[in-house]
Parts: structure tokens; C-alpha cells; sequence
């Protein structure tokens, strides 16, 4: 009688111990649903949208000789990619938007998981979740199974819309396959270093470097053809190594497929094997206190901007250093190719003939990543404010809105320096291949997209206001809406003011042209209002936490 | 005389969605009082300290700080230092940095005393926030707020980790804080210290005040249980003010209820020839067992 009980109630644990995992894959689901859907329409929306408008983009303004021309210019495969099938719509889709894409998943794939994973254990609110009946690894394990799902699926939408796109079916799996593998691989890369790390920043960071370091070891295997060996060390090389539409190789995907499953080991090895709320590189238990900084709210402010804006302006930079490198490359290849001349024209990129035109074109996406930055600082803000961590600060003789115009003018004085420093080391590069470009001309053009940016800051402050949980998501809108909507409008044969709803249509390319005076006047005035709408709503709202 | 109250609220009204977290408040906390706040969880404890403190705006009516308006942060929270009651820290700040920054930014700060402070609490300062336990996390918080002397401390739970040792320390501090003349504002489970270390006591029952008094008075409200054992005659104490429930336990022993002041009943009993007497005066977990209870329906 002893032995039946016995049984069933080893039955009842595992069965709770199969109900609870699913509570933990449905606890991760409904904290990356969002953000999966979002990414997933872009990356597969994105894809079907090139390719399905290749006959009335490009069409035939490629002949075999432009083709060879830009398959041998380094510097076009050095910021794009090997261009390896763009008579194809499908290859052209691959060359067009495999990067950005595989930057995009990875960047997701890689804050997620470092989100769900480290985020919620050192805001404590693993420590219920590991008291259960789930082991830490098993909980990190779920979680992962969870990402891998929606990055796979991602994939997946893509190459459908690929293949309803009508492109070949190879190819289609192929990218698709590219696509969310880097996704995966990045994911798994994010997890690992939360498991590393203590902190969610120090993971993120990590996670972050490692990116740079891919990105870089496949520009620069691009690029330098004796150096080519060095695509087989990055996921974004190892995509590159597939050419879907073109060869088609299965090894370097079944290289990025191990490398991907053996990160994903390592983290659910590394899991098992340390404390809750701790990781394998813990920070020191103690340290003498360093106290610069901490004597009034916007030194406060500026001490806690300090450290992350170091690791934005080392990446931006260093993107912004080779640019200037390759200043002399580009517009030389350009200037001797002018089918690629009126393509880039065609997409809104003109005068990249010269270097002036060269870098105003490229200064225009530098209001990416510092809009992001601006709205990723006041995202940082709101979670401090959910997690109480603000409270102490709250309950000192000092403002809502004081507190609020530090953080927001430390945000602006950080872009400012991230702009100015992508200028100055746009500057130094193109000083060292000798290219023409003046100092101040560098600087201008580096400077012009700061209205960009600072509606980004706008809009996170607004949301921040009225709707603090979607300060991320509101602020990158301007940048990330904004460039989408400025590639597709014209080729999607939109009316003329949806394209003038995007920022980047007004932003004159400085320093090939002066700058638009009226309209980065009229920039800075809506964020401005936006702003100060946001700080109204955050003086008359109940804080939260 | 015009005696201006540290805290005073005039029906404060909280109300999230339909839920009315507080319903219509009118509480005065006079200065140099320990001013013990109690209720059940849920009853809007955290929520009025929330308005005081300007985190949460009211659906209707007022508080003051002072007779500063609750809602002119910059100026109330001049007088006024708090304790939330889950503190939460910068991970990265050490100790020594955290009671710095609140020190510099703060109402002003008695670095000697806080020295002290740190002692007697036995905190490290050297480690960073996220390698505290809830207990010295809040012992970080208390040194910050004791070490203001702003005259005005709002503490929400503050002993909810603390260990018995460092609850004395609490206790000590308290004391010390009002020989000095500062207010303290005590939201408070845990009884006993609310029976140590308070003046008055209001007692919250659903977003709405139920009671204001000192211990000492609850006490007086509520009903003691009295055993007398005679030798003479049984006492007819059917007549009696303040006695109720009159059992025969024996013979020559009696058990009743008594609420008020004793004497009428010790008049009645003495031609009964007393052999002992005791008076089990309610504990103050038994009176507000009896208010968290009564009226729940």
C-alpha cells in the first residue's frame, strides 16, 4: 500500500512540475509577444516589399558590367555585403536588407533575452519563480525555448513572403534560415552573458560587444579579400558564406547551426551552475565609494549617463571611423559607376559622388542610433521609476519635473557628444586615406541630425508622461517609422505626404548641401511641444512602483 | 493658539479605477508625536503616505505638510525625511555613495549622528546596492532618514526585516528623534513596537479611519477580563457600571468583563472578602484583532 502511494505521489510532482514549466513558457510568451510580432512584420514585411518591388526599382539599370564593378569594390562589400546574385529579385532582397535585418533580429534577439532572463532576476522577481519546483537552468532553458520559437518563426514568415514574392524556393529557405539563425544565435549569445554577468547592464553590454565584433569580422572579411577567412568567425560572415539565390551552401548554415546550439549549451551548462541573483563574473562584494557626481540631481544624472554613453559612442564611432576610411573607395567606385549613382539617387541617397555627398548620405543614418539612444535613456528612467528605485530620490526636497529636466537635458548633452564624436571620427578617417573633408564640414554634417534624434527624446518624454510602458517603443518611432517610411514611400507609389511624414525627408545632407534652417527649426520646436506635453503628464500622474 | 499639525489631511480621497483605496481621510498628527499608523494590509496605509509624500495625486482633497500643501514637493519635503516601505537602491551605488547622494540632494544631514547611526545599525557601507539583504537595505534607508533630523519622519514600515536586535536599535532611535521635537509618522504592523514607541495610534479599516487615541485609551475602551475569588459573600454585580458577562467559574469564583475604570466594581466586591483578584488588560493585537475584524461585514 506504501509502494501505490508512493507512485502516485511521485505522479502528482511530476505532473505539477510539467504545469508549472508551461506557467514559465507562458510567463516568457507574454513578456516578448510584442516585441516578436513587431519584429517579425518588419523582417518578413521588409523582405516581400524588396523583392516584390525589384522589377520597378531597379529592373534593368544593372547590366553584367555594373555588376562586376560592384562585386569588386571592397568598400560596397565592406558596409553591405558581397553582392552575389542581384540580377535575382531575391538576391537583390538578400544584398539589400539581409544586414540590417540580421542586425535588427540579433539586436531584439539579444536585449530580450537578456530582459527576461537577467533583467527579471536582478529586479528579484525570479526568486519566487526558482523557489518552485523549476530548476534555475530549466527556467532559462524555457525562456530560451520561448525565444528561439518567435525568432524561428520570424524566419519562417520570411521566407514565405519571400517565396510569395515569387522568388526561388531555395533561396527563400536559405535566408529565412540566415536570418533567424543570427536571430538565434544572438539570443543565445544574450542568455549566456546573463548568465555570466550579475547585471543586466554588464550582459547587455557584453552581448553588445560581441556584436560589434561580428559585424566588424564580416565587413572586414568583405572587404579584405586575404582576410576572408574571418567570415567563418561571425554569424553575419556565416550568412554572407550561404549567398542564398546564389550557390546556396549548406555547410557554412550547418556551422552557424552548431555554433548557435553549442552557445545555447553553454548557457544552459553556465545556468546550472550558479546562485540566483548571481552570475560567474560577479562585481566586486566591495569597493571604496566614489563620490564625484553625487552632490545634485543632474550630476546624479549625468554619473548614471556616464558609463552607457561610453559604450554607444565606441560603437558608433568606431561604424562612423570606417566610414571615413572608406570615403576615398566609395565615391571613387561611384563616381566610375553611375548606374549605382542614380540607384542610390533613386533611393534618396544623391551626390554620393564625392565625399561630401558620401558622408551627408551616411550622417543621415546617424540620427538612428542616436534617437535610440535618446529614447533608450528615458526607457531607463521609467524602469527606475517601476522599480522603485527613484522612490528615495522622489521623497527628497526636489521636483517630478526637476528630476525630469536633468535626466532629459544629460539625454541631449549625451547626443550631442555621440553625434559630435561620429563626426570628429568621420573626420579622422577620412584624414587618414587623405580624402577631402574639412573639419567643420565633418562636424555640420554630424550635428545636422541632431533635430532627428532629439524628436526621439521628445516623443520618449512624452510617453513617459502618458504612457510610461511604452517609452521605448514611442521613442524610437521618429527614426525607426520615420526611415521606413522614407525607403518605402516612393517605391510603394504612396501619395506624396506620407513620405513627408518621415524626419529623414526634411534633413538636408550636410555637408554636401547646407543645412535646412526651417526645417530643423521646425524639429526642434515639436520636440520641444512634444516634451513638454510629456513633462505635463508626468508632473499630474501618479507615479508608479 | 494656532498649533500647526505635521501632518494634517482634510478629506483625502484616493480612488484607482473603482476602487476607492481611501475614502475621504481627515487625519491631524500633532507636532513631536510618535504617531502610530495601522491597518490591515489593503486597508490604505501606503496609499496615504503616498499622497503625503506627493507620489500619488488625490482624487479629492487636500493634505499639508506643515501647512505646506503635500503637493509643492520641493517645499514639504524640506521638513520631512522618508522610508518606503520596500526600498529599493541603485545596484550599482555602494552604501557610503547612497547615503551621500541623499545626504547632498536631501534636507540637510547630521554627519556625526549618521556616523553613529551607522554604527549602532551595523552597516556595511563598502558593498553596492544590489548585494544588500531587504534588512540592511532598509537599515540604509532608516540611517538616511534619521540623519536629516528634518522634523518630520514618515517611515512606512521600516521594521518589517529587521532583526529583534536592530529593532531596539529602532526603538532607540525613535526615542531619540522625538526628545529632539521631530514628528514620527509610523505605518506599522508590528504591535509591540507600535505599543513601545507611540503616542496616538489611528487605526485604518478600509480606506476609511476607524479610531484615533492613545494606547493607554484604546485600552480603557476595550474590555478587560476580571477573576475574583472570595471567601464572604457572592457580590451582586448585575448593577454594576462597565461589568458585563458575569460568569460563575465556582463557588467562591467569579469571571466578568470590564470596560472604564475600575472602581465601581472594586466597590461591589469589597463585602465579598477578596481572596485574589487579577485584571487581564487586552492586548493591543487583541484590540486591533477587534477592529480589523468587527465591521468587516
Amino acid at each position: 500500500m506504501t509502494a501505490v502511494d508512493a507512485v502516485a505521489g511521485r505522479g502528482d510532482v511530476r505532473y505539477a512540475r510539467h504545469v508549472g514549466g508551461q506557467a514559465v513558457i507562458g510567463l516568457a510568451w507574454r513578456q516578448v509577444r510584442r516585441g516578436a510580432l513587431i519584429v517579425t512584420a518588419i523582417v518578413a514585411g521588409m523582405s516581400a516589399m524588396v523583392a516584390g518591388t525589384y522589377a520597378s526599382t531597379v529592373g534593368d539599370a544593372l547590366d553584367t558590367a555594373a555588376l562586376v564593378a560592384l562585386a569588386e569594390n571592397p568598400a560596397i562589400r565592406t558596409l553591405f555585403g558581397d553582392p552575389v546574385a542581384l540580377d535575382d529579385p531575391g538576391g537583390f532582397t538578400v544584398w539589400r536588407t539581409g544586414m540590417v535585418l540580421g542586425v535588427l533580429l540579433s539586436v531584439w534577439g539579444l536585449l530580450t533575452a537578456t530582459r527576461v532572463t537577467r533583467g527579471e532576476e536582478d529586479a528579484g522577481r525570479w526568486d519566487l519563480l526558482a523557489a518552485g519546483r523549476i530548476p534555475v537552468a530549466s527556467i532559462v532553458a524555457r525562456h530560451m525555448a520561448v525565444l528561439t520559437g518567435t525568432i524561428m518563426a520570424a524566419g519562417l514568415a520570411t521566407a514565405v513572403a519571400l517565396l510569395a514574392a515569387g522568388t526561388a524556393v531555395s533561396g527563400a529557405v536559405l535566408h529565412g534560415a540566415c536570418l533567424a539563425l543570427i536571430g538565434l544565435y544572438f539570443a543565445a549569445v544574450g542568455t549566456l552573458t546573463a548568465q555570466l554577468f550579475a547585471t543586466r547592464g554588464a550582459a547587455t553590454g557584453a552581448a553588445v560587444a560581441l556584436l560589434g565584433a561580428a559585424l566588424l569580422a564580416r565587413m572586414i572579411g568583405d572587404g579584405v579579400e586575404a582576410l576572408g577567412w574571418l567570415r567563418w568567425l561571425s554569424p553575419f560572415g556565416l550568412a554572407a558564406l550561404v549567398q542564398p539565390y546564389a550557390a546556396d551552401r549548406i555547410l557554412p548554415l550547418t556551422v552557424l547551426v552548431a555554433t548557435t546550439a553549442a552557445l545555447a549549451a553553454a548557457a544552459l551548462v553556465v545556468a546550472g551552475r550558479r546562485d540566483v541573483r548571481s552570475g560567474w563574473l560577479a562585481p566586486p562584494v566591495e569597493r571604496a565609494p566614489r563620490l564625484w557626481l553625487l552632490g545634485s540631481v543632474p550630476g546624479f544624472a549625468a554619473r548614471r549617463l556616464a558609463r552607457p554613453l561610453l559604450g554607444w559612442a565606441a560603437g558608433v564611432g568606431a561604424y562612423y571611423l570606417l566610414i571615413g576610411l572608406l570615403a576615398v573607395s566609395m565615391t571613387k567606385f561611384l563616381t566610375d559607376n553611375s548606374h549605382f549613382t542614380n540607384l542610390a539617387a533613386q533611393a534618396g541617397f544623391a551626390g554620393l559622388g564625392s565625399v561630401e555627398g558620401y558622408v551627408a548620405a551616411l550622417f543621415a543614418l546617424l540620427a538612428i542610433p542616436v534617437g535610440i539612444f535618446a529614447s533608450a535613456r528615458i526607457a531607463v528612467t521609467a524602469t527606475d521609476e517601476a522599480n522603485r528605485r527613484l522612490t528615495l530620490l522622489y521623497a527628497q526636497p526636489v521636483t517630478r519635473v526637476r528630476l525630469l529636466v536633468a535626466d532629459v537635458a544629460v539625454t541631449a548633452m549625451g547626443a550631442v557628444l555621440l553625434a559630435v564624436n561620429a563626426g570628429v571620427l568621420t573626420w579622422v578617417g577620412c584624414a587618414v586615406v587623405d580624402a577631402p573633408l574639412a573639419f567643420d564640414a565633418a562636424l555640420a554634417g554630424a550635428v545636422n541630425v541632431l533635430p532627428v534624434a532629439l524628436l526621439c527624446l521628445g516623443a520618449a518624454v512624452l510617453a513617459l508622461g502618458w504612457a510610461p510602458r511604452a517609452v521605448a517603443l514611442v521613442g524610437a518611432l521618429p527614426v525607426a517609422a520615420g526611415f521606413v517610411l522614407n525607403v518605402l514611400a516612393d517605391s510603394t507609389g504612396a501619395p506624396p505626404w506620407v513620405g513627408r511624414l518621415s524626419p529623414f525627408r526634411h534633413l538636408a545632407p550636410v555637408p554636401d548641401l547646407p543645412p535646412d534652417w526651417r526645417a530643423a527649426a521646425a524639429m526642434l520646436a515639436t520636440a520641444a511641444t512634444l516634451a513638454v506635453l510629456g513633462a505635463i503628464g508626468y508632473r499630474r500622474r501618479d507615479l508608479r512602483g | 493658539m494656532n498649533v500647526v499639525a505635521a501632518i494634517r489631511t482634510a478629506a483625502l480621497t484616493k480612488h484607482y479605477g473603482s476602487v476607492q483605496a481611501l475614502d475621504g481621510l481627515d487625519l491631524t498628527v500633532p507636532v513631536g508625536q510618535v504617531f502610530g499608523f495601522l491597518g490591515p494590509n489593503g486597508a490604505g496605509k501606503s496609499t496615504t503616505i503616498r499622497l503625503l509624500l506627493g507620489l500619488a495625486r488625490p482624487t479629492a482633497g487636500r493634505a499639508w505638510i506643515f501647512d505646506t500643501d503635500a503637493a509643492d514637493v520641493a517645499a514639504a519635503h524640506r521638513s520631512l525625511a522618508h522610508v518606503p516601505a520596500d526600498v529599493a537602491l541603485w545596484p550599482a551605488l555602494t552604501g557610503a555613495e547612497i547615503l551621500e547622494l541623499l545626504g547632498r540632494v536631501g534636507p540637510g544631514v547630521d554627519r556625526a549622528y549618521r556616523g553613529e547611526l551607522v554604527d549602532r545599525f551595523a552597516v556595511d557601507l563598502s558593498k553596492p546596492g544590489r548585494a544588500y539583504s531587504t534588512g540592511n537595505r532598509q537599515k540604509l534607508a532608516l540611517i538616511a532618514a534619521f540623519a536629516t533630523r528634518a522634523p518630520l519622519l514618515v517611515l512606512d514600515e521600516p521594521t518589517s526585516g529587521l532583526d529583534p536586535l536592530m529593532e531596539r536599535e529602532f526603538q532607540a532611535a525613535v526615542a531619540q528623534a522625538r526628545e529632539r521635537g521631530q514628528t514620527v509618522f509610523l505605518s506599522s504592523h508590528q504591535l509591540a513596537e507600535v505599543e513601545a514607541v507611540c503616542d496616538q495610534v489611528a487605526i485604518l479599516r478600509a480606506g476609511r479611519l476607524v479610531e484615533v487615541a492613545s494606547v493607554a485609551q484604546l485600552r480603557r475602551l476595550h474590555r478587560s477580563q476580571v477573576e475574583v475569588t472570595f471567601t464572604g459573600p457572592p457580590p451582586d454585580l448585575s448593577k454594576v457600571a462597565g461589568v458585563d458577562v458575569v460568569q460563575h467559574v465556582g463557588p467562591a469564583q467569579l469571571r466578568f468583563t470590564l470596560t472604564g475604570p475600575p472602581a465601581p466594581a472594586l466597590r461591589a466586591l469589597a463585602e465579598a472578602e477578596v481572596e485574589a483578584v487579577r485584571i487581564n488588560e487586552p492586548t493591543l493585537e487583541e484590540i486591533f484583532l477587534n477592529y480589523y475584524t468587527q465591521e468587516s461585514r
